[in-house]
């Protein structure tokens, strides 16, 4: 019975290399429910994986944030004052 | 009806420096983001008779120049493979002999909920961004700032879904270890 136990627990016990992926994973689709319930074991027994969990998601929300059109990024970018002329003139000559 | 006009000389004082900002965040090189906003402006000169008033004079434009983003990947994909290749980079994140992280991940202490707005955080990663490979890079301005779904990314670029999650994983490693880095390792500093 034992033995049986600790072999169930091994097999559900992930290592944080075998966790890392499948948090990303999960990130982009749905992942079985298996897959998920050993994810979940790992996470309760995990600070660190917890952490980087976390991480990803931040990395996840900033990205979609930065993806608006009036995100105010790179707000000193602008678009070179000759390209700015060149396009001027381009678009007076196709009107 | 009141259908909002068009007024084509305006566009570049306008919206020039709005959509130029935009293109960098997903295409890199200055030279192509330039082009790219010359090339939308032409295509929006030639289809103002589609411009039904409907959208907003900015938001047509925009509409726009998301297609030409995406034409200007695809032009890319014609010369080479967006699938994971054995010239890609390893995992960025290692593990000991016992599956433990070599380096910790540390407790970023933000909500992740909130962080979004986080602008300091947000101008790091645009310079992390600039870190990745061209091919992980696209890929995952495609996936995660545009939001494309990962079977139509997995079709147009040829990338079976297996080596998707790969990049994937690596690209937000690389980039969580460059954030690590520069933002939270700095910040304990200060």
């Amino acid at each position: 019975m034992e033995k049986m136990m600790n072999s169930l627990l091994s097999w559900l016990n992930l290592t944080c290399e075998d966790t890392s992926p499948l948090i990303s994973e999960m990130m982009d689709h749905r992942v079985s429910f298996i897959k998920g319930l050993k994810i979940k074991i790992h996470l309760a027994m995990c600070e660190v994986c917890l952490y980087y969990k976390e991480q990803l998601g931040i990395i996840r929300n900033l990205s979609q944030n930065l993806g608006r059109e009036d995100f105010p990024v790179n707000i000193n970018a602008t678009l070179p004052a000759e390209s700015k002329e060149k396009i001027k003139k381009m678009i007076e000559a196709n009107k | 009806m009141n259908k909002q006009e068009i007024d084509a000389n305006q566009w570049v004082d306008r919206y020039g420096d709005l959509m130029y900002r935009y293109t960098l965040v997903r295409v890199r090189d200055q030279g192509a983001a330039e082009e790219i906003v010359q090339v939308t402006f032409l295509a929006a000169l030639q289809a103002t008779h589609t411009y039904a008033g409907r959208s907003s004079e900015k938001s047509w434009l925009f509409g726009i120049l998301k297609h030409k983003i995406l034409d200007h990947f695809r032009e890319i994909k014609k010369n080479r493979t967006f699938d994971l290749s054995p010239d890609d980079d390893q995992d960025p994140c290692e593990y000991d002999s016992m599956g433990h992280w070599k380096k910790m991940p540390k407790d970023w202490r933000l909500d992740p909920e909130k962080s979004a707005e986080n602008q300091e955080l947000t101008e790091k990663l645009v310079l992390c961004l600039d870190d990745l490979s061209d091919k992980f890079r696209q890929i995952f301005v495609l996936k995660e700032i545009d939001g494309v779904s990962s079977e139509q990314i997995c079709n147009e670029f040829n990338i079976k879904p297996t080596n998707l999650w790969v990049i994937l994983h690596r690209t937000r490693n690389q980039l969580k270890n460059c954030l690590e880095i520069h933002w939270f390792d700095g910040k304990k500093q200060e």
